[in-house]
């Protein structure tokens, strides 16, 4: 009989104290190619990243790697979360850095990135060109590091992987972030890999899978379960949330009719344009969905509205009836909105309370640097309770698990009741009930009349508040229109 | 031109040295009003002009960059900074005479030549700004009598001046306003609204002089700032290797160890780093550094001396008319030193090892930190400034070590800073010579409580603890300090 390819024993495994894992044993046949699903918080990464020998553990996993192959005999695991350095190897970046023109280059470009990958494990360059045309990559070669989505950073991770072919793959959440044509493409490279001699471990809860895949199996309460089929999403109960706080309760106060407006907006880096002749206008209530495929143009628009690009200065946008670039601060403009964002994320002062991170959403500053008056700090609580936190109201930020912290960005983003919420793919990396229980909380939090501008990739994974649609490609606007309220219905429920 | 402050009078120059006093944040309750409406124009976009011009506009006032005519023709880097990130760029000639506040962030270097060139075509009655007072007070510049001059200094590199600021905060910074200079009165007003601009006043500011700003500037990056780590971090490097440390450790142990260890002094300052040595290390190091202020203290004090009497400043600029012979013959020792040529090791140092393993650097911290304080305080500089010219500028400048080296360190630094350090480096090792020859890798390389059982004396302990906290610069710190608690921690590979 032919050896597994890998073979796991007892394995025990602690992440931060807890058992995660109580004498797990496994084992991958040679033309498996596997699936694990689980609820956030089971363990899949911690699994994932013992496999590749990043975590500690006790017991035994043992990988035979098959001497005849050409492939690479190596375990290589994608991230899920994957947090890119500068130069000289720290990540000391700030948030509204990749909108700002800096001939001091800190981070590579994505061509040296590869360059430099490709050096380093003997690959020829040739082999990556068909990798990046499949993911829509080719037309960023040229950009820095620093300029990328999190939704590119990721493709970058997957480009590496599958250009790389190592023996064993792991990919952890393999769609996050991408747009659904990326997301077929990918699935028909991973089938080619996983022709090519390629092991595959995927870890997502998703059910557009490769066709490869022919093994499943869920991670529930440290154990592995064997299952027959992907994921299924089982529709939550729609449990109240309790009761919204008062301060919430009350419609916004507008100071304008007009919450932002866009006239023939262009936007370039050197010779590359990355918003093209765009008009848009936002009116106060107004509950609008952005979509676009990845590099559309998404972030930079929302960047103009944030006060976080330096091009808005020389465009003709008016934000809250005022021209920009008139004598308001960025202040000024940030304290009419609240905004989450995975890059936002990815800087936010990790070495804060959570009591603090969300208090310091009234003054839209990363860290809170002030003291609260004694009623704001009411309502801070108020809100904690309401979203479930109070047990974890003086952990650090970064200590709670993913889900966790999006809930206390979207607190903070809410605490000072803001005219505009800008939710930029807020449930990237959460699971499905997570995603639903988020978006639940958006259509409750927003009946109070705010203004919504959401990105999702997914309509099955979108609050049912949203109206108006406006759809970027390759910087321009390529359509607006109104969302029947059906065809939302209908998609949701068919998910469900 | 003679250097300004050697044409003043004793009571004046004591008088301008003296000038000192941390801001009440109240002070800066009208914003920027008193420049909303005007024309800021910045002359040069490197560092702190692009970093500063970003945050300035930010903040809601009108900002634009002149640029000499070479860098526009050519597009220079100047050029893209400011174009790409939608300024309106002009000539002098263009810009110039409608400004009501010139901003001059060139270097150091070029200021005669720049202030001479763009003076004529100041508008009556205008500002000039700087972010370091040389070109005034050690060149002597003179500026023409209608022109108010102001000066503001943020206490950090350009990029820390932007990221601060964009998420809400701000570095701590000086402000003056030149005496000979103020026809209208109207400086002060100024310089707090352009620190409300940049951010500053968040963090911390402080109403300096000229005259107060450059001699304390001056010696604290000639001599513990970039001097002493320079010479430190060669000797300890060079230490190890004599007595066989692997190489790859030694430099990585270097390389990052001065970043870990003053990252503590700011949160709390030296007490907080020789806290984080066992009580038998916090003895030694404590002892070594009594010595090694003893060995150094002429050495600082000669600098002091230089810096006052306008020495320092003459022999630099004679090498700079020489074609900077001395700075470049330096520059490219010091890139072939070991410790520059040796890439650190691909070796895992926790944060804990640094310390103990390291002791020597804690001592050279706390010998060069106290030494600058002292001589600072003793030539007639004001405790908050000897402050923020020693201790708190320590750790900024460890980062640029834990990025590149002092190859890194001394490009990213200023050429006055540069030149000052080799000075310092080159006369400090050969004082070091006997001191390094009883250093064992007990104090580095190893760690210093292998093989000790842990005790001390009480006795022993208690004085030395209370040395070290009642110390002048521990006391005006801890009141500093809590002005800018918010600053983001650097962080470590
Ligand atoms: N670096 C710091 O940490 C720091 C901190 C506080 C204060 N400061 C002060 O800030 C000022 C600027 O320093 P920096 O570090 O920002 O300098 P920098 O990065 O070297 O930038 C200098 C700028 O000036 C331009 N320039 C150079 N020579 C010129 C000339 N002869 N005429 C006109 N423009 C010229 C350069 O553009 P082109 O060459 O393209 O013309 C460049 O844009 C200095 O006074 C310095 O002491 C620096």
């Amino acid at each position: 009989m032919k050896k597994s390819i890998v073979h796991i024993q007892n394995l025990n495994l602690k992440y931060q104290s807890n058992l995660v894992f109580d004498d797990l044993s496994w084992a991958i046949q040679n033309g498996e190619q596997w699936v694990l699903y689980g609820a956030s918080g089971s363990g899949k990464t911690s699994l994932a990243k013992a496999i590749a020998g990043l975590l500690e553990y006790s017991g035994e996993i043992l990988i035979n790697f098959d001497d005849k192959s050409k492939l690479p005999a190596k375990v290589l695991l994608v991230d899920s979360w994957y947090q890119f350095k500068n130069l000289e190897g720290v990540a000391n970046f700030y948030y509204q850095q990749r909108y700002t023109s800096q001939q001091a280059k800190e981070t590579l470009t994505v061509n040296a990135e590869l360059m430099y990958f490709g050096k380093e494990n003997h690959l020829a360059f040739a082999d990556a060109e068909p990798i990046l045309i499949a993911l829509g990559f080719e037309r960023l070669k040229n950009s820095q590091l620093i300029q990328l989505s999190s939704g590119e950073h990721k493709k970058l991770q997957l480009v590496k992987a599958l250009w790389l072919k190592p023996q064993f793959l792991i990919i952890d959440q393999p769609y996050t972030g991408l747009d659904s044509a990326s997301r077929e493409n990918l699935n028909i490279l991973l089938d080619d890999a996983a022709t090519g001699g390629v092991q595959l471990v995927l870890i997502s809860n998703d059910q557009a899978l490769p066709s490869c895949i022919n093994r499943f199996a869920e991670i529930k309460d440290g154990r592995l379960a064997i299952a027959n089929e992907a994921f299924k999403i089982s529709a939550l109960p729609n449990g109240s949330l309790g009761e919204i706080p008062r301060f919430l309760r009350e419609a916004p106060k507008y100071s304008s009719e007009l919450i932002a407006k866009m006239v023939d907006v262009n936007i370039s880096y050197g010779e590359k344009q990355v918003l093209k002749n765009i008009d848009w206008e936002v009116k106060a209530g107004e509950k609008w969905l952005l979509q676009g495929p990845n590099g559309s143009g998404k972030s930079t628009l929302l960047s103009l509205i944030n006060g976080d690009h330096p091009q808005s200065y020389a465009n003709k946008i008016y934000l809250f009836g005022n021209r920009r670039g008139s004598g308001e601060s960025i202040w000024d403009i940030k304290q009419h909105i609240g905004l989450i964002s995975p890059e936002f994320h990815w800087y936010f002062d990790n070495n804060s309370t959570v009591w603090g991170s969300i208090a310091s959403g009234l003054y839209d500053s990363l860290g809170l640097f002030k003291t609260l008056p004694y009623s704001k700090t009411i309502e801070v609580d108020e809100l904690i309770k309401f979203f479930g936190l109070t047990e974890n109201k003086n952990d650090l930020f970064n200590t709670l698990p993913l889900g966790k912290q999006r809930l206390v960005l979207l607190a903070r983003t809410i605490i000072k009741n803001p005219e505009l919420l800008i939710l930029d793919e807020p449930c990237q990396g959460l699971d499905h009930q997570q995603t639903q229980y988020f978006n639940q909380l958006i259509d409750e939090l927003c009946t109070n009349g705010i203004t919504v501008i959401y990105v999702g990739h997914y309509e099955s994974q979108l609050p049912s508040c949203l109206e108006k649609r406006i759809f970027l490609e390759e910087g321009k606007v390529k359509l607006i229109e109104e969302i029947k309220k059906e065809k939302v219905q209908e998609h949701f429920e068919l998910v469900l | 031109m003679s250097n300004y402050f050697n044409t003043l009078p004793l009571r004046e120059k004591l008088n301008q040295l003296g000038v000192c006093e941390f801001m009440d944040s109240s002070e800066f309750a009208d914003g920027v009003d008193a420049l909303k409406g005007k024309k800021l124009v910045i002359i040069g976009c490197g560092a702190q002009g692009l970093n500063q011009g970003l945050n300035l506009r930010d903040s809601g006032l009108d900002v634009s960059y002149t640029l000499r005519k070479e860098a526009i023709d050519g597009k220079r880097d100047s050029w893209k900074n400011a174009t790409e990130n939608n300024f309106k760029v002009g000539t002098y000639e263009e810009l110039i005479p409608s400004a009501d506040i010139l901003i001059n962030l060139t270097p150091d270097k070029q200021h005669t030549a720049v202030v001479k060139a763009v003076m004529p075509l100041m508008k009556q009655g205008a500002t000039l700004s700087y972010s370091h007072g040389f070109n005034i007070v050690e060149e002597g510049m003179q500026i023409r009598k209608d022109i108010t001059v102001i000066m503001v200094a943020p206490k950090c590199p350009g990029s820390e001046v932007r990221a601060e600021y964009v998420r809400g905060f701000g570095v701590p910074t000086l402000i003056a306003v030149h005496p000979e200079n103020d026809p209208q009165g109207k400086g002060l007003a100024q310089a707090k609204a352009y620190a409300v601009g940049t951010g500053g006043h968040k963090a911390g500011v402080l109403l300096s002089s000229f005259v107060a700003e450059v001699k304390s500037d001056l010696m604290g990056e000639q001599t513990i700032l970039c001097g002493l780590l320079q010479t430190g971090s060669i000797l300890s490097f060079d230490k190890m290797m004599e007595k066989g440390i692997d190489a790859g450790y030694a430099s990585k142990l270097v390389q990052y160890g001065v970043e870990v260890i003053t990252e503590a002094l700011k949160q709390g300052g030296i007490t907080a780093m020789m806290d984080r040595l066992s009580n038998p290390a916090k003895i030694k190091a404590f002892e070594i550094s009594e010595e090694l202020k003893n060995i150094m203290r002429p050495l600082f004090q000669k600098h002091q001396d230089d810096i006052m009497s306008g020495e320092f400043s003459k022999t630099m600029m004679e090498d700079w008319a020489n074609g900077d012979k001395n700075l470049l013959k330096w520059r490219a020792e010091t890139g072939e030193t070991a410790f520059e040529k040796t890439p650190a090791g691909d070796v895992k140092i926790n944060e804990q090892e640094y310390f103990d393993n390291y002791t020597l650097m804690v001592a050279f911290v706390r010998a060069g930190v106290e030494l600058a304080f002292e001589t600072m305080v003793q030539a007639g500089i004001k405790p908050e400034s000897a402050y923020y010219e020693s201790l708190h500028e320590t750790p900024l400048i460890a980062n640029t070590i834990a990025r590149k080296k002092l190859f890194e360190m001394n490009r990213v630094i200023s050429d006055t800073a540069e030149y000052g350090c080799y000075l310092f480096d080159q006369a400090c090792k050969p004082l070091l010579k006997d001191f390094m020859k009883k250093v064992g890798t007990d104090l580095v390389g190893k760690n210093f409580n292998e093989g000790k059982d842990g005790g001390v004396d009480n006795k022993k302990l208690i004085e030395v603890n209370e040395t070290i906290r009642t110390h002048q610069v521990e006391k005006v710190g801890a009141v500093l300090r809590r002005a800018m608690t918010a600053m983001k921690a650097i962080k470590t590979a």
